[in-house]
Formats: C-alpha cells, structure tokens, sequence
C-alpha cells in the first residue's frame, strides 16, 4: 500500500502550515498509528494517523467494512484502540476518556433511541445523565426541538417517528450537551433524498455556530464533496488519501473520460499515458479512467487511438471528476453510492 | 451515582407510561399469595401440623423471596434488550462510571422487588397471616428484600450482559433460578429437608432472607420456621454479601463485553 498522500488547496489554508505553526494545539482530533483488530481475522483499523484542526468539517469516506464505524468508536471512546492512539481535544481516549466523553456529541450508524419515550424525554435524559441542570436542559429541549424541527412531535412517543424524525432527534441528541466535537457516524444512513438534505441543512447551520468540529463518516461521495472541508477516503482500514474535497477532485483533471472496453488493455493504456493532455490514467478492474484537460475536445482521439491499440470499446463517457473517481485512483475499485 | 439516578428514573418513567406493566407488578405477587395460599395450605399446613393463618405466615416470605427473583429475571431482560438495541451505547459515551450504568438498573429492579414485597405482605395479612406490630421489623424485612433483589439482579445482569439473545439469557437465569427456589427453606422446614437439601439450603442465601423475614415481619413467624432457625444478624450478613458478590459479577461481566 502506498503511504497516505496530503494535498491541500492551494485556495484554503495550508495543511503543514496548521501543523507546524500550532504544534498541534489547534487540532481537535489526532490519531497516531491506530489500530483496531477485533480478531486473528479482522484488522479493521490497520494503523491510521489524522491530524483534524478545529472548527472544520472532516468526512471519513469509504466502502462498506472500510472501518469508519471502528474509527468512530475508538474516537469516542466506545471501543479501545489495539494499538496505537488517539488524542480528542488533547485528551488520550484510553487513559482520559472521561475528558474525552465530557466534549463530544455523537450520533451512532443504527438508530439508537428509547421508543417508548418521547422526544422530549429523550433530550431530558440525555442532559440529565450528563448532569445539565433543569433549566439548562430546558432551554436546550426548546432550542434543538426548533433547529431539527420537531416541535410539533416532541411529545409523541419516538416509536411513532418516521426514519427521517429519528434521526433528526438523534442528530439533537447529540447536540444536547454542547459538545465542542460532533461524531456522526452515517447521519443519513436509509433516508430518502429530502431528509438528507434537510439533516445537512442542520448541521451547515451548525457549522455557522463557533467552536464546533465535525467528524462525520460516509459512503456517499457527494456529501463528502459538498460538506466537509477536508476528506480523508479510507479503504481497508487505512487512509488512502487525504485532502480538501477540492485539492483532491483538481489532481484528476479538468474532465474525467470513463472508458468500458474489452481487448488487451496495456497498449492502449501505454499509448494514453504518454499523451501530454492526459494528467491520470487510472485502470480499474473494469474500467480505464482518465483525467484530461477537456472531456469533449479529446474523446475523438481517444477513440481513435483504442482502434488503433486494438482495444473496443463498449461504452465511453467524459464527466467532471468527483471524489469516486479519487477513490478509483488510489484504490483500483469503484465506490459504489448504495 | 447521578447517573444511577438518572437510569433509574428513566425505566420508572416507562413504567408509568405502560400501566400494563405496573399492574402486572402488582397482581403477580397478588395471585401467588392467593394460589398458593389457598391451594397449598391445606395440603402442606397440615403435612407440617400447623393451623392455616401460621401457614400463611410460613409461606409469604418463601412467595416474597420468589417474586423477588422473577423481578430480577424481568429487570436482567430490560437490560439486555437495551444492550442489544445498541441503547447501552448512549451510556458508554456519556461521562459516566460504568458501575454507575449496572447499579441504575439494579435500583430498578430492587425497587420494584420491594414494591412487591409490600404487596404481598399486606395480601397475607389480609389472608390471615399475623403480622408483627414492630415498625422496626417491617423496616428490616423491606432492607433483607432490597439487598437478596441487589444480589440476584447482580446475577441477572450479569447473565444479560454475557448473552446475546434472550433464549441464552433465559437458559443461563433459569440455572441459578431453581436452586435458589427450591434448596431453600421457602417452601419446607429446614429441618423437614433431607440432609443434602439441608446443606444446600444452607448455602443458599435465600434461606437468609426468608427466615429473616418469618422472624422479624411476622408474629410467632419464628417457631413456624419448625423450631430451627437461623440468627437474625447472619440473615443480615450473608444477605449483605450476596447483593456485593452480585453486583460484583455483574461489573466484571460487563467490564469484558465493553472491552
Ligand atoms: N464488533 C465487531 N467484531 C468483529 N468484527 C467487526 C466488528 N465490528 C466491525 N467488524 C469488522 O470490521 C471491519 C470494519 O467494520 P466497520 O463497521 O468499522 O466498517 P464501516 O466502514 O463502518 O462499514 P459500513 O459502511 O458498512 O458501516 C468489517 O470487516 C467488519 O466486519
Ligand atoms: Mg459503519
């Protein structure tokens, strides 16, 4: 595997730039070689380093089984690391987890509510167990039953919410306590297309309040690519790739050409390489994807050049290049959106 | 301990939102009473030579000790069907003690094992049974009763957080159910018991309990227990250590499956 690449936009701020200048003071979360092996078998972490800096949005993007949920769980504190380790807010997630659990919020991958209780009962408890005082809670309940707009259903029982409700007041569940990190493992895991966006719609709104940090996780490539400020795309267990959504898309090129073909693809693939407008050329399993200056001005030749190889061509097509297409490239597989 | 409180209060919440499940609570140990009450006194009282109403007296606190553990199983499932709904999660990741989320749930269970020891104790004296005039003594009973519930609802817990169904669970509580029931002196004298039960019984902490209960919540419950019985300190010390050994399992179970 090859190590972990960092790009950065040359737009935003500069990644080495956080690093050095703050010595880490700034970053919210940093995991050092973190490793999780549930069993002989299963190596679900396989030694991940992330420095995240505060008040940004950071997506962990990957395929199912990647090891996201694992990632979170160690963050949080559920699980503890097999080696390595893991600092949140500057606190060690093994020997400070109490620190650690006092400053963030998180939101599980399975819908994790009480259903005989209301929502608001929900959001009471959940306060109380973090010893928020009465009024505190109060005023709380009224501020996120507005934000994820469940005003109206807060005092019906939580088995009588849709999927989107669930997870609205989860997604208030854990903004309950005023955490300085949010954990979203999957926000909109199964729900429909409105829900998603309005559960994004919250958490940008978020972002506007100060001294929030985001971690969030993810297979859809989209999210990724609109919300968060930085992506790190893992597979395997370990960080392929790490970049702003941007940085990452720009090193594949202004156009992605996506070719499906049968025949014996090294020539051609040879022939693409050499061409001084190709900027990538990734070979997948079933695909050849290249990153070009300009999809439409390019295909003809293209096409030409496989007859040429004796490569055919089944279907060809030239798209703006997305965070799948980084995920191809550094992975050899396609991320498929469920 | 807030968090304790905080977990107790939540499944006292759920118990006031489903009625069903507190009048449940409440003609349970009703029904024992009744059943084994009318059912067996005849038959028993007269096999052990002893009027009724003394029966009745003799065999409440054997009905107290069992409904104390059907308590337990019930508040065992509770926290299992928690921990596999994944709710268990919304604890870990809050900044509690891990002990503080087992001794929630064990206060659940203790208070609605008392609850039910009231019941009962006011069904049998409704039946006949002479109840003691000493506040002291109904105070006594009712710390016997919370601390054998603390200690099977440690042993209940700690079946719940090793199983990963509910049939595993219910074979695991079901080994520890009989004996505890049926070698012990709730239902005969300890003397009545042949030798091997005898010992058995006498290692049973639940024959702490309910000789403790016959000696201090009822009159003359004493000479019902057929002459022997055990001293009221050691009913009191062996029940203190049996809701620690409890509560003790439950932690080290459950410290694993956190792991
Ligand atoms: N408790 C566990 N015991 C054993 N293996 C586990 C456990 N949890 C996860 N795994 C395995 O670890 C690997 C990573 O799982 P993880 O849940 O972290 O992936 P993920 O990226 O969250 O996937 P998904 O998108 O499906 O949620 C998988 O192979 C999974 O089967
Ligand atoms: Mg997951």
């Amino acid at each position: 595997m090859p190590a972990p690449t960092l790009l950065y936009s040359s737009a935003g701020f500069s990644y080495d730039d956080i690093m050095n200048e703050n010595n880490h003071s700034e970053s919210v979360i940093i995991a050092e070689g973190l490793v999780k092996r549930y069993s002989k078998d299963v190596l679900a972490v396989d030694g991940v380093d992330i420095v995240i800096p505060a008040n940004i949005v950071y997506a962990l993007l990957g395929p199912n089984g990647a090891g996201k949920t694992t990632m979170i769980s160690m963050l949080t504190t559920l699980i503890e690391p097999t080696a390595g380790s893991a600092r949140v807010k500057g606190f060690d997630v093994v020997r400070r987890a109490d620190e650690v659990r006092k400053r963030i919020g998180v939101t599980f991958q399975e819908m994790i509510l009480d259903e005989e209780l209301t929502g608001r009962q929900v959001l009471d408890f959940h306060g109380r167990l973090y010893g928020q005082p009465k009024a505190k809670r109060r005023a709380k309940i009224a501020e996120l039953l507005a934000l994820v707009e469940l005003e109206d259903a807060a005092d019906r029982r939580c088995a009588t919410y849709s999927g989107g409700m669930k997870r609205r007041l989860e997604l208030a569940r854990g903004l309950m306590t005023e955490p300085e990190v949010l954990f979203l493992d999957e926000p909109t895991l199964g729900l429909d297309p409105q829900n998603r966006v309005s559960i994004w719609e919250y958490v940008r709104n978020l972002k506007a309040d100060l001294g929030l940090s985001l971690l969030f996780t993810t297979h859809y490539m989209e999210e990724a690519e609109q919300m968060a400020d930085r992506v790190g795309i893992i597979d395997h267990g370990r960080i392929v790739v790490e970049g702003s959504p941007r940085a990452l898309v720009d090193q594949m090129g202004e156009d992605t050409i996506r070719i499906l073909g049968r025949g014996d693809s090294r020539a051609f693939v040879e022939t693409l390489q050499a061409l001084p407008f190709v900027e990538t050329v990734v070979e997948g399993e079933s695909v050849i994807q290249l990153g070009v200056d300009s999809g439409s001005k390019r295909l003809a030749e293209v096409v030409t050049l496989a007859n040429t190889d004796g490569f055919t061509i089944d279907d060809i097509s030239v798209a703006k290049p997305s965070l799948g297409d980084v995920f191809l490239k550094y992975t050899g597989r396609q991320l498929r959106d469920k | 301990m807030r968090a304790a409180i905080t977990i107790w209060h939540k499944h006292m919440t759920k118990l006031r939102l489903h009625p069903e499940e507190a009048v449940g609570l409440l003609i349970q140990p009703i029904m024992w009473v009744v059943l084994f009450g009318v059912g067996m006194r005849g038959l028993i009282g007269q096999g052990m030579g002893i009027e009724e109403e003394a029966y009745m007296a003799f065999m409440v606190p054997g009905i107290i000790a069992l409904t104390a553990l059907g308590a337990a199983i019930a508040g065992g499932v509770v926290w299992l069907s928690e921990r596999l709904q994944g709710i268990v999660k919304e604890y870990l990741v809050a900044p509690i003690a891990r002990l503080s989320i087992l001794v929630g749930n064990a206060m659940s269970i203790v208070t609605k094992s008392v609850f039910q020891a009231v019941i009962i104790f006011i069904v049998g004296a409704l039946m006949g049974a002479q109840v003691s005039l000493n506040p002291l003594g109904w105070l006594g009973g009712l710390v016997l009763v919370a601390g054998y519930g603390a200690g099977f609802a440690g042993i209940a817990l700690a079946g719940a957080s090793k199983s990963n169904d509910i049939g595993a669970y219910h074979m695991l509580i079901f080994l520890f159910n009989l004996p505890l029931l049926f070698l012990s002196n709730a239902l005969y004298p300890l003397e009545m018991l042949p030798r091997w039960m005898e010992i058995g019984a006498r290692l049973n902490p639940t024959s702490y309990v309910v000789d403790g209960l016959r000696q201090m919540v009822f009159e003359n419950g004493a000479e019902l227990a057929g002459g022997e019985t055990l001293s009221l300190g050691l009913c009191f010390v062996v029940v203190a250590a049996f809701a620690v050994l409890g509560m003790g399992a439950a932690y080290m179970v459950f410290r694993k499956t956190v792991q």
